[in-house]
């Protein structure tokens, strides 16, 4: 936009629009930070918005901004204003000079905004708010191509885009690529010759979803979700006792298809269940999984902390909503107030972490020791709203609600009965209905990111205004709605549907909605034993604990005790019972991308960096695994390295060695050994990329 | 110790012809040129540019780990000599956890003027004495919390909460680093243990790993797996190196828009150049024997954090970007944590570091490295003027008010700033926050720290945290 010579003149008479000011860069980037918060679509105070041009050219109650003239704006003379009480904003620092002097000379050269600019909607209006409905199946042209709903909505947004579908993965490729997928190892030798006999992945498919090993894979995704470790982090790092039996849960509630609804219920209030049993309270390790400080900055700071950790990872967990940043203050980018916060600290607040000292207490429940927290009156205490999240600072009182923008009438919230206050059990069967809007769409995006590698909804733990829009809203709402009325949340006829899809099938190209992603680290690890013969089935209990190295030791302030290695055996377990423990990670976990233990982990970084290449290829686990490897392979193929080079293509990749690889291999063998040539394959691309 | 070398395979062919003869059916040579051609190009820590130019391009963090005293190191108090054995009545919150709480107690230590510029320093550091015009020291900080877990996790990340990004991850994430070849954040800990929390003080918290500082031992293989597997000869390795690299190449080329897999064919490569750069910065048998005796490598009680030093001034060579060191480790009088006997805690810490950091800023300067290197020295908090317990000589924790100096490019030297209260409890002069102390060290490194911000659970998160933080513009030169 250029100025008239008219403007330019004025140029010089008014100091404020010497410099040249960018609307896009300048303007907006200041309102944002400095005013959007009570001013913006979240919140209109004075019903005055400033996140759009037209809309702060139309005021509030008033004009805020005569184009051309800043001295008149009531914006400019707002924020010079002298007197704190009509200055703005009103909370923090007064804008700088230069921050006057850019919103008087945005203002007086006209202030000109983008004519295309987006308003941004009312958040009552954003779209994972609304009910979910079920959109009719659309009628695909290339009908033939589709398989069930998935590729019907699929082929229906890429004809509309010009474009076609990529052609399916070849049967090998998928299965390995399935295997992988869900039971997170890779295919046998039988199970592939079983597969070319008879190449029904559909069939695999079944089988697998029977599979014990189905939990351990699934458990551990939903185990990132819920922060789970071993330990409590801090100066003593101590062991969460019995925890364990939360991770069996959650691995044993999937092998048995538990529908999410109760899964759900299970874990905020196994306690309150009318049904409930050993199970269900052991379900609610889930609000005890949190990092602690047995030896707390601020003790009274400490409960409100503890009870953060059980709210903020309740809202992104099962609601994806970042609902812990309403602690201090109104949520800045989210329809999401501090009252709704407390609002949900209400209904954990009866909550009582069983401790002795630091020392922290089981509770026993039919015999068995469970860690969980309990309720040690069914009457609850009083809870207040925190102003700016000071202890000391209490403001209104509040009770138990959900957050208001989610619902047009607050759900009924149950009162006590003799043991407990009922108010979790009330707050599970809001989030666990058919009504909530965000559960559903939440854990259906899960698993499809899971088994595409990227969600519809990219930002998992964040469907709020700040999240990502779906890329495919029709088909995302038509899976929540079946999932919930037609598949009865069975996670396991989720997959089903998904992994018989042609969608799902396809090979995976940068086209593709099925992501080419590195294996977490539980299953490249897991491979390894697998494919080295090593792999040691053994099931639930307490956590082993894989070896560290010595060097990796040094830098802990008890290096001598802190950690004791489980003999091998028992350190060639599967991943999921290895121990997490908040304060030492074992670094061939760490390298690799482990979730963090923290705060809930939406999806797995991968990120790709040398410190992975020298512990994949020169650390004490891989060269073990490539010794064992070569064992098996002398084992079963003999001397001959034509068959031993087969062998291990086969084991380790699902497939033949090409003539070239054969000859390359052969070669290499002629001088170097097999636990070399072991050593290279396992650290292959192919090897922790499926196709 | 065997490893890597680089370009040159052990039967005397370069890596390009090796690469053809192992290789030659899959292209190796390509793969060469492609490495070549692209670089660090997928580094997660490839440099970037600061917000503003910076003084300082690298930060040298020495934690002493445990507390130091304020009183008998940087901040004199002359009127603790007037009290002296007399028990303390004012409203400081004094001792932790319960611990007795003792009199008043006066230093041991005698204070002396130094340099031009006066600045006061006990008799505990008579070489860094040499350099008082070049430090300074703020002596009025405050932390939040009177425990070491939570005070190493506030000096280094900012906050008491474990899981946040430390300060060398949120440099690496803003600027990257100059050195491919070597890690961005690197950090060395005492050879009686780490502090307390350990990794949790150099993890990357919700940002990716690559941003988490890299353990560094100062003997033997410095990285961890960083050395050839035992029983695996050189050319084995370079051998082995290549099929892997022949084999990932020919997968590539079936799926050449997936630029994953050629970052991971990268960094097997990185891995191997790392090899050479890392053990070359710790070989310091080619350091010559003046500078070996200048960091008191000689003497056994400065040997340890000498070497240490002195691998800090190799690293800043190649280019690292921030290098934390601990002194003292593992639990109380190993650290300087002097509940029980704090005068004779703080002379052996003291000892074993005076010479090494006096050492360190010396060399530095020699070379040059000075006018852009960032020093910073102090503890999760500081000690009570109090004794612990009546007629004891141990001093309790005190987080209220304690010393830290900061030194090098961008530091206006030769002053203290701030002042603790009469006795030194309390800071009440240009009262400084850890969180202002991170302002300020990023600001000295180029960074706005209201603008260098990571994505995660829905807000903008910052090293400094919601509050405000003011830079420590004193400190400025």
């Amino acid at each position: 936009m250029r100025p008239t010579l008219a403007l330019l003149i004025g140029f010089w008479l008014l100091p404020s629009s010497v410099f040249a000011v960018d609307y896009e860069h300048d303007v907006r980037t200041l309102l944002k930070e400095r005013c959007i918060s009570c001013h913006g679509a979240v919140k209109q105070e004075a019903d005055l918005r400033l996140d759009a041009g037209a809309l702060i050219l139309k005021g509030g109650g008033q004009p805020v901004v005569m184009p051309g003239n800043s001295g008149d704006s009531l914006l400019i003379q707002r924020v010079l204003a002298e007197d704190e009480s009509e200055r703005m904003p009103p909370e923090g620092a007064r804008l700088s000079p230069d921050q006057i002097a850019v919103l008087r000379a945005w203002i007086d050269r006209g202030a000109i905004y983008p004519t295309d600019e987006i308003i941004p909607p009312r958040p009552a209006d954003h779209w994972s708010f609304q009910p979910i409905q079920r959109p009719d199946v659309p009628a695909a042209m290339q009908s033939s191509w589709v398989r069930n709903e998935i590729d019907a909505f699929v082929l229906a947004d890429l004809e509309r885009r010009n474009l076609a579908p990529e052609p399916a993965a070849s049967p090998t490729a998928l299965l390995r690529r399935v295997t992988l997928d869900l039971i997170g190892l890779p295919p046998t030798l039988a199970e592939q010759q079983a597969f070319s006999e008879q190449p029904d992945l559909t069939a695999v498919i079944e089988s697998l979803l029977q599979r014990p090993e189905y939990g351990e894979r699934w458990g551990r995704h939903w185990l990132d979700v819920v922060r789970y470790a071993d330990s409590n982090g801090y100066e003593r790092d101590a062991e969460k006792p019995f925890v364990w039996r939360y991770r069996d849960y959650v691995i044993e509630s999937l092998n048995q298809d538990k529908p999410f609804d109760r899964f759900i219920m299970e874990q905020l209030a196994g306690d309150e269940l009318p049904d409930r049993t050993l199970e269900s309270r052991i379900a609610t390790g889930f609000l005890r999984l949190g990092h602690w400080d047995d030896e707390p900055a601020d003790p009274q700071a400490d409960r409100y902390d503890q009870l953060d950790d059980i709210v903020s990872t309740t809202g992104q967990a099962f609601l994806g909503l970042t609902i812990g940043c309403a602690r201090c203050h109104d949520h800045k980018f989210e329809p999401l107030s501090a009252r709704d916060y407390y609002s949900l600290v209400a209904v954990f607040n009866p909550l009582e972490r069983p401790q002795a000292g630091r020392t922290e207490k089981t509770v026993m429940v039919d015999d068995v020791e469970i860690y969980a927290w309990r309720e040690p009156d069914a009457i609850a205490p009083e809870t207040y709203l925190l102003k700016r999240g000071s202890p000391t600072n209490p403001g209104e009182r509040v009770t138990p609600a959900v957050p208001a923008i989610l619902v047009a009438h607050q759900p009924a919230f149950a009162e006590p009965d003799e043991q407990t206050s009922q108010r979790r059990l009330s707050l599970a069967r809001w989030i666990a209905s058919a009504e909530n809007p965000l559960t559903a769409r939440v854990l259906v995006n899960r698993v499809w990111q899971q088994h595409f590698g990227q969600g519809l909804v990219t930002t998992a733990n964040d469907f709020g205004l700040m999240g990502s829009v779906p890329s495919h809203p029709e088909l995302l709402d038509w899976l929540a709605h079946w999932f919930m009325h037609d598949a009865g949340w069975s996670l396991k006829k989720l997959h089903r549907l998904i992994l018989t899809s042609q969608t799902w099938q396809q090979a995976k190209t940068p086209n593709s909605l099925v992501r080419y992603r590195r294996l977490e680290v539980e299953a490249i690890r897991d491979s390894m034993l697998a494919v080295s013969g090593q792999l040691n089935p053994q099931r639930s209990g307490p956590a082993f604990k894989p070896p560290i190295p010595a060097a990796a030791l040094e830098a802990n302030s008890d290096k001598e005790k802190v950690w004791q290695a489980s003999p091998e055996p028992e350190a060639s377990r599967r991943s999921v019972y290895a121990f997490i423990k908040r304060g030492l990670v074992v670094p061939l976990f760490e390298s690799l991308d482990l979730a963090d233990t923290v705060s809930s982990c939406p999806q797995r970084q991968v990120t790709t960096v040398a410190p992975q290449a020298l512990t994949l290829f020169n650390g004490e686990f891989s060269i073990q695994q490539a010794t064992h490897f070569a064992e098996r392979l002398r084992r079963e193929a003999g001397d001959d390295p034509i068959a031993q080079i087969q062998r291990a293509w086969q084991l380790a990749l699902c497939r033949e060695p090409s003539s070239a690889e054969q000859e390359l291999m052969q070669q290499f063998l002629r001088e170097e050994s097999l636990e070399q040539m072991c050593r290279v394959v396992l650290n292959l691309n192919e090897f922790v990329y499926p196709e | 110790m065997s490893r890597f070398i680089p370009n040159r395979t052990p039967c005397g062919l370069t890596r390009r012809e090796s690469l053809w003869q192992v290789g030659g059916g899959f292209a190796g040579l390509a793969l060469t040129d492609l490495l070549a051609s692209t670089g660090q190009a997928h580094s997660p820590t490839a440099e970037r540019p600061a917000h503003f130019p910076a003084k300082a391009k690298h930060c040298v963090f020495l934690f002493m780990n445990g507390g130091p005293s304020q009183v008998d190191t940087f901040d004199p108090k002359p009127a603790l000599k007037k009290y002296h054995g007399q028990p303390y009545s004012g409203d400081a919150k004094v001792g932790s956890n319960g611990r007795p709480i003792g009199h008043l107690m006066q230093s041991p230590f005698e204070f002396r003027r130094h340099g031009e510029s006066g600045l006061e320093i006990s008799s505990l550091f008579p070489h860094l004495s040499r350099f008082s015009d070049e430090l300074c020291v703020i002596r009025s900080m405050h932390a939040d919390t009177a425990a070491h877990a939570s005070g190493c996790l506030q000096m280094n990340t900012g906050s008491i909460f474990i899981g946040k990004p430390s300060l060398g991850s949120w440099l690496s994430y803003g600027l990257g680093t100059q050195n491919q070849d070597l890690p961005s954040f690197v950090v060395m800990t005492d050879p009686r243990g780490g502090p307390i929390g350990s990794a949790s003080n150099w993890s990357a918290g919700y940002m990716p790993a690559a941003y988490q500082g890299t353990l560094f031992r100062n003997g033997g293989s410095p990285l961890l797996d960083l050395a050839t597997p035992a029983g695996t000869t050189d050319r084995t390795q370079r051998r082995s190196l290549d099929l892997l690299n022949a084999l990932n190449e020919a997968h590539r080329q079936q799926h050449p828009d997936e630029s994953e897999l050629l970052a991971r064919i990268e960094s097997y490569e990185l891995a191997y150049r790392m090899q050479t750069e890392a053990l070359d910065v710790v070989e310091l048998d080619r350091e010559d024997a003046a500078t070996q005796d200048l960091y008191g490598l000689n003497n056994p009680v400065t040997a340890d954090f000498g070497r240490k030093c002195l691998i800090t001034r190799r690293l800043i060579e190649k280019g690292v970007r921030f290098i934390q060191l601990y002194s003292g480790g593992g639990h109380l009088e190993e650290t300087w944590d002097g509940h029980s006997d704090c005068i004779t805690n703080h002379k052996t810490h003291a000892a074993e570091t005076d010479r090494p950091i006096a050492a360190l800023i010396a060399d530095l300067k020699r070379s040059g490295l000075w006018d852009e290197t960032l020093l910073v020295w102090g503890g999760e908090f500081g000690r009570t003027p109090t004794s612990e317990g009546v007629d004891k000589l141990g001093r309790d924790h005190d987080w209220h008010g304690f010393s830290m100096w900061l030194a090098g490019a961008g530091v206006n030297g030769g002053q203290a700033i701030g002042a603790t209260d009469e006795l030194g409890f309390t800071a009440v002069e240009d009262r400084c926050h850890v969180s202002d102390l991170h302002a300020t060290i990023l600001h000295l490194m180029g960074i706005d720290h209201t603008r260098l911000s990571y994505l995660h659970q829905g807000l903008n998160q910052r090293l400094t945290g919601v509050e405000e933080r003011h830079i420590i513009t004193k400190a400025l030169a």
